[in-house]
């Protein structure tokens, strides 16, 4: 047996056999407790690392302005980027590597629940290297796969579409609409693909698994709530268009034109209004102040 | 501009951190015994060995000569995920296994050749011709069987993944009776006299009657029972998940004694000179008296899987490292014979000194035990 197979893969197929035993001998309860377990043990590295996003997020205009500013200048761009990262009290790979540190974490627990779920023999042969020797754990074996009537050694489609579904739902909370429009097709690709591709791939593994990225996606949707709420599912606030007024400014000089008589309110030169009887003034940032 | 090209590197980064995630997933998810492949012993009926191979094909292989001919391939049962890497009877990751896989013995009796299926069927073969004679079922399917057939008293008898045992017509694969139990049944049953003993996963070993499988006697154990069970002058011994070898009164199932090994008993024990002789999944070879007391122990260093075979004076065993040793029961002597770079999981086959091991990379090994000598691979695969 490696390290890994030693330090992480055993001790956690155990716990998860023995959690099984005490959650009335469901393993589907197991995966999911299992699953919260880890994320809330992993909570501070997951929050650090949606609160980086959330920062990096919000530097957003900033970077772009800075992209106007220096344009093809790359060493003073790079520069300011740095300098504009440094104020914000932020690493650009603040995002990543709290990531990449749980990544080992989720394969692990991937890997455990494929092996204890045992679903051919020679899985079930596989699992044996991986006891300890505790009698509850060999009495519990091979686990009942019965979950709500599912069977977590067969793929489902409904437990296929909630993987889809809730990851998609987490992405969106995590990722605003961007400010260039370019960024917003990337971003519109990769909001549908990891939850269209684990999707796919949900159906053709266990729903075991698919129970696993279900539990987990819902929790990390907690997570992303707390720190950003509901994020990019906010419905988007459209430009108030009927409450605004279209103002014409008639100074006599020019000629009427056909869509003149589309104007809420007509000011002539002296300021005399012909409807609706009362001046008004349009204001641009009342309608900011609305979004 | 700079901005952009970060934009688009992290992109790409996320892409192929994706991308590996999904091939990560597919990999170790067929790797590490999700898709079944099979692990088939042999079986000798005159002058040729047969054996199910993971093409989901019957291999008859003339022992003289080594010249093969297959049977047509089983049939995946219709089930399985969108990429096939689910236990439908194998069938899925293409890479791994192609066919349906086997992964009971199959048995001879006259001139069939009786072999059951991971698609939940069990079939019998002209032994010559090896043409099928009959199908059970006909039409469906059943659940996956793991364990093999039996033939005793023109029945075959075999037990199912769907937790029932199933006693056929040899003839003709009429069904004659059922008996259902608890949960699955993955070990062959042994027949001795009238009764047929089968351990199921729900702990219980169970004693039968042949000709109308009705129950004779019940014992439970404390893990479930995968194995298959031996059954000598008397006493039926089985290995539980328990990680104990049981031995029990044939007649009434009263308990004789049990020993704890390491991890478990998964393949079957075998007696010689009133010693009996059992591997165990912790890599040692427990030597018994059949009173249960422990004579000798010898570590083989890896998982012991396959049931081992008696040339001569010498038990054979292999383990899933790939290795081949054999113990001789007069000095105690360890003799590594052969090692192979494959896992052993499936049941040895011996015949006139020469032992076959049948690896899951369509490969047939032989070594003779006698000589020492290593005798040429017979590939299995029907595609040349």
């Amino acid at each position: 047996m490696n390290v890994w197979d030693l330090i992480v893969m055993q001790p956690m197929i155990n716990v998860l056999i023995i959690m099984t035993h005490y959650l009335a001998n469901n393993f589907g309860l197991a995966i999911i407790a299992l699953t919260i377990i880890i994320n809330v043990a992993l909570m501070p590295l997951s929050l650090k690392q949606m609160h980086s996003t959330l920062a990096m997020q919000e530097l957003q205009p900033k970077l772009l302005e800075l992209q106007k500013k220096y344009g093809k200048d790359r060493q003073a761009m790079a520069q300011e980027q740095m300098r504009l990262y440094k104020e914000a009290g932020m690493n650009p790979a603040g995002c990543m590597l709290p990531m990449l540190i749980q990544m080992p974490i989720w394969v692990a627990l991937y890997q455990s629940i494929m092996l204890a779920l045992a679903v051919s023999p020679e899985g079930l042969l596989n699992l044996a290297r991986y006891l300890y020797s505790w009698p509850v754990v060999y009495a519990m074996l091979p686990l009942g796969r019965d979950f709500l009537g599912l069977d977590l050694a067969m793929p489902n489609l409904t437990l296929a579409l909630l993987v889809g579904a809730t990851m998609w739902m987490q992405q969106k909370m995590s990722t605003p609409p961007p400010l260039d429009p370019k960024a917003a097709a990337q971003s519109q690709m990769m909001m549908w693909m990891m939850p269209l591709m684990f999707g796919f791939l949900a159906l053709s593994f266990p729903s075991g698994l698919s129970l696993y990225w279900v539990a987990s996606s819902v929790v990390r949707i907690a997570m992303q709530y707390k720190v950003s709420g509901w994020g990019g599912l906010k419905p988007t606030p459209k430009p108030a268009a009927a409450s605004k007024k279209y103002l014409k400014l008639n100074t006599g000089n020019e000629k009427p034109a056909a869509e003149d008589g589309k104007a809420d309110i007509t000011v002539d030169a002296s300021g005399k209004t012909e409807k609706p009887g009362k001046l008004m003034k349009y204001l641009p940032w009342r309608d900011r102040q609305k979004k | 501009m700079h901005l952009s090209n970060t934009r688009k590197s992290i992109s790409k980064l996320l892409l192929l951190v994706i991308a590996l995630l999904i091939i990560g997933l597919s990999g170790i998810s067929c790797v590490q015994g999700l898709q079944p492949i099979g692990w088939s012993g042999g079986v000798v009926s005159g002058d040729s060995l047969y054996l199910g191979t993971k093409e989901g094909k019957l291999v008859k292989i003339t022992i003289a000569d080594q010249s093969r001919k297959w049977s047509e391939p089983l049939k995946t049962a219709p089930t399985g995920g969108a990429l096939s890497c689910m236990p439908s009877g194998g069938g899925g990751c293409s890479s791994a296994a192609p066919g349906v896989a086997i992964y009971g013995t199959p048995a001879a009796a006259g001139e069939l050749i009786y072999m059951a299926g991971y698609n939940g069927k069990i079939y019998a073969y002209n032994s010559a011709t090896m043409a099928d004679r009959w199908v059970y079922p006909r039409e469906s399917y059943l659940e996956a069987i793991v364990s093999g057939p039996v033939v005793a008293q023109n029945k075959v008898i075999f037990g199912c993944s769907d937790g029932k045992v199933y006693a056929l017509d040899a003839a003709n694969g009429d069904k004659l009776w059922e008996f259902s139990t608890g949960d699955k049944i993955w070990g062959n049953a042994a027949v001795a006299g009238n009764t047929v003993y089968i351990g199921s996963f729900d702990k219980k070993l169970y004693a039968l009657n042949i000709g109308d499988g009705t129950q004779k006697w019940v014992y439970t154990t404390e893990g479930a029972i995968g194995s298959t069970p031996l059954v000598q002058d008397g006493t039926v011994y089985i290995g539980s998940f328990d990680r104990n070898l049981y031995a029990l009164d044939a007649a009434t199932g009263d308990f004789k004694w049990k020993f704890t090994g390491g991890s478990w008993f998964w393949a079957c024990p075998l007696i010689i000179n009133n010693n009996i002789y059992a591997g165990c999944l912790d890599g040692k070879v427990y030597v018994l008296s059949t009173g249960g007391n422990k004579i000798n122990e010898f570590d083989l260093g890896y998982p012991i899987s396959s049931t081992p075979v008696v040339v001569d004076n010498l038990v054979i065993f292999a383990t899933q490292k790939g290795t081949v040793s054999s113990l001789n029961t007069s000095n105690g002597e360890i003799r590594l014979l052969l090692e192979i770079k494959q896992a052993i999981y499936g049941p040895l086959t011996a015949h006139d000194g020469i032992v076959y091991i049948h690896t899951q990379d369509l490969n047939l090994h032989r070594v003779n035990v006698r000589t020492g000598a290593v005798l040429p691979t017979v590939a299995l695969s029907s595609k040349g």
